[in-house]
């Protein structure tokens, strides 16, 4: 991701979601919660979907991920049509979603379970290496109930990257945070996705918080109205490393409050 | 052949009335023990491990006794019926105390100090504030306490048929405990399924006609929010409430307020209490004895047994209660066997769960002792009364199982059911690490409460007559061993030192068992495995 800089054609899609479509059928009424949303997120991209809390934002990436289907239209990942959850792409949750009973790196162990092609003993180095990048060395023989959230966190991430992903998707990743320690998360989270050495081709980041939105996003997708269409999409070509003080960072930030008022 | 419709209704009316008597008293009871309780320190500490040890002592186990004592001092009509509705209010009342003290200790200051401000009079506090501040309390633990009722009002109603069997006819001619021996004892297949029927009818009409009215009518009643857990579906409120009385007998003196148990600082209160429960626990063996021997008519000190006989027949007893001990335990694991991966998957399935639950909670109101006859009627399973006995206790205990593992799994967040499957994990690996773990403290409470239930249930599981219709009693089945069978022959043939040592042993091993095995489980797994962010 780091060749995307400003002026740079986008590469070739990577996630695209077409004409998608979702209603929930509630006592035979059927209430339609996404109206023909259609986005794309290219190599090297990091798209951001935001929008009022309700619309619809989390539902999307839950179809993108296979975790819902649509009533109708079509997600493709890598010009295959997602019918379902996928090796080649993770998820990140808002609430980490980990389990209380397993430690760090079991938890992280059981992110793999699916992969049959690899011993007990390679998931486990695997694991090792993504809580090492991270930065949980160290705390691998510890319960989730002694890490702070931050911390909690990085296993969520470390969790994801552990199944070398093609597509990171990151439902909330840092509201459940303090201010602070989201931040360092943010900027570490960042880079650790547009290093050179990961698989991860596009990541899609899902929040109601502006301010991170322009601080990470390639591309921003806003979702809005009942049932939510996209009001509007920008790209953010601000160069990087983004100064979160600087009048031109705040720009872009009226920019995205203005689709979303 | 005709039906008899007229006896059966007779036969559930009859015991809706002892039932609704009982209540009543429960309720005037409650009332009264958990407004003091909550208002007066020093009766506090006194009541409180007093209700904890009622409602932790196999109740059913002293069953006998009760109906010989009341009988022996009223022996008609009214004593006999007396006799049965305060069994059913020794199981139903416990649970609504507990609710009102915890109402009352729930109120807020201002409410108080409005009304020191006011100079109400104490009929007046406990008029304007105390009961309706207990109302909802009272109306939600009803229906809790209905469901136990209904299946110790079948048990008492056979142990009085049971017990007259002896030297003494106890008068008391209909009831659905009677109906269920009655009808079987004489061939009458057609109307025992006719009673069967009309109980789920009732048990339904009933819980829709008053439990659930009464208990929206208190909900005006309401002080203020209730705790989370009384708003969620029917089945999950219904067993929190039951867990957390399972879970506080494994701690003595540990209640909270407002359905809050705290943990914490109880070490204290424990000791105290523990100190009590042995205090307690010579009374009750005083009184014990002294009522046995009351009921025979010998208050000779001549008739206490010697050192050598009280020896002998507690090494009988304990064989007994090794045996049923062994019962116990095997019948739980077939229960979990069934209700552990059973109350998963019901869970998992958004549409099994909404067809099947209403279904289990119709069956699981059936009181499981009334199937004993039909039970016995099974080709090859009717004739092993060790099967018959294991059936019966299922049939009581195994919805403890399925209902908390089913509140468990249910309340696990939504995000979590959906990891598995966001990272494709196999569903072995998913059970193995997600929903088995996740249901785990639902399933420990669950199986602290199967395993009381199942303690009680041997006392109508290990040994059942049946009276037939010319008063002859028959034998229907009984097991090689047991501490139900000993209770209840103890009864029968007045061997009161026996039956003094068996209630007593058996109470001795559950709070025991209670307080050390349980205890630490349960510690255990709810440090490691209650799901909190």
């Amino acid at each position: 991701m780091s060749q995307s800089g400003p002026g740079l054609p986008r590469g070739a899609p990577v996630v695209k979601v077409e004409h998608v479509r979702l209603d929930y059928h509630k006592e035979k009424e059927p209430l339609p919660v996404l109206a023909d949303v259609s986005l794309q997120a290219g190599r090297d991209e990091l798209v951001a979907i935001t929008g009022p809390s309700g619309c619809g934002k989390s539902t999307l990436l839950r179809i993108v991920a296979g975790l819902i289907k649509p009533s109708s239209g079509v997600v493709r990942v890598l010009e295959s049509e997602v019918k379902g959850p996928r090796e080649d792409v993770a998820m990140v949750f808002q609430n980490f979603v980990l389990l209380p009973w397993r430690t760090a790196l079991e938890n992280v162990v059981f992110g793999l379970s699916s992969r049959k092609d690899l011993t007990e003993v390679q998931k486990r180095q695997k694991a090792q290496e993504a809580l090492d990048s991270a930065g949980l060395t160290g705390f691998e023989n510890v319960y989730p109930g002694e890490l702070s959230g931050g911390m909690k966190q990085r296993v969520g991430v470390a969790r994801a990257l552990a199944t070398e992903p093609k597509v990171m998707l990151m439902d909330e990743p840092f509201s459940s945070l303090d201010d602070i320690t989201a931040e360092r998360l943010r900027v570490e989270t960042h880079s650790l996705l547009i290093s050179p050495s990961t698989s991860i081709q596009s990541v899609i980041l899902v929040s109601h918080n502006v301010e991170e939105i322009i601080e990470l996003a390639d591309k921003v997708v806003v979702l809005s109205g009942r049932p939510a269409h996209v009001a509007g999409e920008l790209t953010v070509d601000l160069p990087r490393p983004r100064n979160k003080k600087s009048d031109e960072f705040f720009k872009w930030v009226d920019r995205v409050y203005a689709y979303l008022s | 052949m005709t039906l008899e419709f007229g006896l059966v209704a007779l036969d559930i009316v009859s015991s809706w009335v002892r039932m609704i008597l009982a209540l009543g008293l429960s309720i005037l009871f409650a009332l009264a023990i958990g407004i003091w309780a909550a208002r007066n320190r020093r009766a506090e500490a006194v009541i409180l491990p007093l209700l904890d040890i009622f409602q932790s002592i196999p109740i059913l186990g002293f069953f006998p006794l009760v109906i010989l004592g009341i009988y022996g001092a009223i022996p008609n009509f009214i004593g006999a019926n007396l006799a049965v509705i305060v069994l059913i209010f020794t199981s139903m009342s416990w649970n609504i105390a507990f609710g009102v003290y915890e109402a009352v200790k729930a109120i807020p200051q201002d409410y108080l100090d409005l009304l020191d401000v006011s100079k109400s009079s104490s009929w007046e506090r406990i008029k304007n504030l105390y009961i309706p501040a207990s109302m909802s309390r009272i109306a939600y633990n009803t229906q809790i306490s209905w469901a136990v009722g209904l299946f110790f009002l079948v048990a008492s109603e056979i142990i009085v048929v049971g017990t007259s069997s002896g030297n003494v006819q106890i008068p008391i001619a209909y009831g659905i405990g009677i109906g269920a021996t009655y009808f079987p004892a004489n061939n009458d297949y057609a109307d025992y399924a006719l009673l069967i029927g009309g109980i789920v009818v009732a048990v339904l009409l009933w819980r829709y006609l008053f439990l659930r009215a009464f208990a929206l009518w208190s909900e005006k009643y309401k002080m203020m929010e209730e705790p989370r857990e009384l708003h969620r579906d029917p089945i999950t409120r219904f067993y929190s409430w039951v867990n957390h009385r399972a879970i506080s007998k494994l701690f003595l003196l540990s209640h909270g307020v407002g359905g809050v148990t705290r943990f914490s600082s109880t070490i204290a209160r424990f000791r105290r209490g523990l100190k009590y429960a042995v205090l307690i626990f010579f009374v009750l063996f005083g009184l014990l004895l002294f009522s046995s021997m009351a009921s025979s008519g010998d208050l000779a000190i001549s008739n206490l047994p010697s050192a050598g006989q009280v020896v002998s027949t507690e090494a009988t007893v304990l064989v007994a209660l090794a045996t049923s001990f062994v019962r116990v335990w095997y019948v739980y694991a077939i229960c979990v066997a069934i209700g552990l991966p059973l109350g998963i998957a019901i869970s998992l399935n958004f549409k099994l769960y909404d067809s099947v639950s209403p279904v289990l909670e119709v069956v699981s109101s059936i009181p499981a002792p009334i199937l004993l006859p039909a039970i016995v009627l099974v080709p090859v399973i009717g004739h092993a009364p060790e099967a018959v006995a294991a059936i019966v206790i299922i049939l009581a205990i195994i919805w403890y199982i399925i209902f908390n593992v089913m509140a468990g799994v249910r309340t696990l967040p939504a995000d979590l059911k959906e990891l598995p499957n966001a990272y494709h994990v196999g569903r072995w690996a998913a059970w193995r690490n997600v929903y088995i773990p996740g249901a785990l403290t639902g399933f420990v409470t669950g199986s602290i409460t199967a395993i009381g239930g199942a303690w009680n249930a041997l006392i109508i599981a290990e040994y059942f007559t049946e009276t037939l219709s010319n008063g002859k009693t028959i034998l229907l089945t009984q097991v090689g061993n047991g501490i139900g069978k000993t209770i209840v022959v103890a009864t029968a043939k007045g061997q009161n030192l026996t039956l003094a040592l068996a209630i007593l042993t058996m109470t001795a091993l559950i709070v025991t068992f209670n307080l050390t095995v349980w205890r630490r489980i349960y510690h255990r797994v709810t440090k490691r495995y209650t799901y909190n962010r």
